[in-house]
């Protein structure tokens, strides 16, 4: 179980504040789908990352009752000077996990082959994607925080997350930031509607696609 | 207890994980790889002391003027690497805020860390090979010159804390960062003892948390050829009140950091 309560979230705009997110409330429970829907802007991606610990809200709290992936999304995470097989090193000791076991799935996972002996700077934003879902996957965590990422990949990459996080691992909780009325309507169970700063929960996902659409 | 514990391992797996991969990307893998990191205060003290050799002469105020030199440069290069190094060192390591069990301090800590590890390497190092030459004496007091060098190191770290900050809140801290470890020069003991200086001077001296430090270090190598002066509270009082308004500055900027 995650627990947002009241997140207020602000960033320095001028001489100023700008508000972008503004009394959310949210729990994500353990293997349920969570879709975050809103225009470019909206502050999905600041609400991911909070509830992923990257930034820390202005006002709020966020409790965490389960293990929570670090936000997958089209930067962060990795270290761009080091190689895809440092990268994996690195987060397997962080996260205390025995590196060979992340190395064999990383490589079947990613197809990248000498490519993850390359410095992940030189890395396509689908190969990072291809990395970053690996390790996640590799770590097991009981919520993984998406952040548009899997629409970046090709056709073979999509087939594998579907099947390796939602056939898989359909136990476990997810939060899907996405542009995608398909993928949304199709994996979520809930979605959170952005605009403006606030945030609307449905519980009917067509409800909030049509919601969302005419923003 | 347990919780502790748990809390321990992964700070010990997370101070190595980042030692690790901070070696790796600043030094690589190639030729030396990591021993890199005693060469630059190992060349400093070699070349700096050559020079003064032959300037001023094999000694002065009756101990190696090499000895001297090296006794003073490693401690201060340390101290300037390790400011340096922890300039913008959150923004440049926003990746890292993406694994929740990595804090800011972590890596503040893991900077000083090396460049401390480096720098004491180096010592060692140079000690030998000098006092296998003949200019450098065997440590009078081994107890002293350790017990100098972490008092020193401890209040570089704090140093650091409050750094690390206060160069996300501002730029002007970046930009007038050289200047001022120019400056401090004179009053980080590096270049000469307290009684060798006019009385009004050693006054001011006393409040330099550094000079206390270098003193010791100058007595534990040099015992009483040197008259050292130190009062080891000093650098302990100033190292703790620093570290405490670090530690909340620190907190209060990763609630505002913005990570990309």
């Amino acid at each position: 179980m995650i627990q947002c309560e009241q997140i207020n979230k602000s960033y320095p705009m001028g001489s100023g504040r700008k508000q972008v997110l503004r009394n959310i409330d949210l729990q994500v429970r353990p293997g349920e789908h969570i879709g975050f829907l809103g225009r470019n802007g909206a502050g999905k991606t600041t609400l991911i990352k909070l509830i992923g610990g990257v930034e820390m809200p202005s006002s709020g709290k966020i409790r965490r009752h389960m293990s929570v992936s670090w936000p997958l999304g089209f930067g962060g995470g990795f270290q761009g000077s080091l190689t895809g097989y440092d990268n994996a090193r690195f987060i397997a000791r962080i996260y205390g996990h025995e590196y060979r076991e992340i190395r064999e799935f990383v490589e079947d996972f990613t197809e990248l082959g000498p490519q993850l002996k390359m410095p992940v700077k030189t890395y396509s934003s689908g190969m990072r994607a291809r990395l970053a879902f690996a390790l996640s996957l590799a770590i097991e965590f009981d919520c993984y925080l998406i952040d548009e990422v899997i629409m970046v990949g090709d056709a073979n990459f999509q087939r594998k997350c579907h099947n390796e996080l939602f056939d898989k691992r359909a136990d476990r909780a997810v939060v899907l930031a996405s542009h995608s009325p398909q993928l949304i309507s199709e994996f979520c169970d809930r979605a959170l509607v952005l605009d403006q700063g606030e945030g609307t929960i449905y519980t009917n996902v067509d409800e909030a696609l049509e919601v969302y659409s005419a923003l | 207890m347990n919780s502790f514990a748990a809390g321990w391992r992964i700070q010990r797996r997370v101070i190595g994980a980042l030692m690790i991969r901070e070696l790796v990307t600043r030094f690589g893998r190639e030729n030396i790889g990591f021993l890199w990191v005693m060469v630059e205060p190992l060349l400093f003290a070699v070349l700096v002391g050559i020079i003064w050799r032959y300037m001023k002469g094999p000694e002065e105020h009756g101990v190696s003027i090499v000895a001297f030199i090296a006794s003073g440069y490693i401690p201060l290069t340390f101290f300037r690497n390790s400011v340096n190094r922890t300039v913008r060192i959150f923004s440049v390591n926003g990746s890292l805020m993406y694994h929740r069990q990595i804090k800011v301090l972590d890596f503040v800590f893991v900077r000083v860390l090396i460049e401390m590890i480096g720098s004491m390497m180096a010592y060692l190092f140079i000690g030998v090979i000098l006092i296998v030459l003949n200019e450098f004496p065997i440590p009078a007091d081994l107890g002293a010159l350790i017990l100098g060098w972490f008092l020193y190191c401890f209040f570089t770290f704090s140093l650091c804390l409050v750094l690390a900050p206060l160069s996300e809140m501002s730029d002007v801290l970046e930009k007038i960062m050289p200047v001022t470890t120019y400056i401090m020069i004179p009053f980080s003991g590096t270049f000469n003892m307290v009684s060798w200086l006019a009385p009004e001077a050693q006054r001011a001296m006393y409040f330099s948390p550094f000079v206390h430090s270098m003193e010791l270090m100058r007595y534990g190598i040099f015992g009483d050829r040197v008259n050292a002066q130190w009062d080891v509270s000093v650098p302990i009082a100033a190292s703790l009140v620093i570290t405490l308004i670090g530690l909340a500055m620190c907190r209060r900027v990763r609630r505002e950091l913005v990570v990309e």
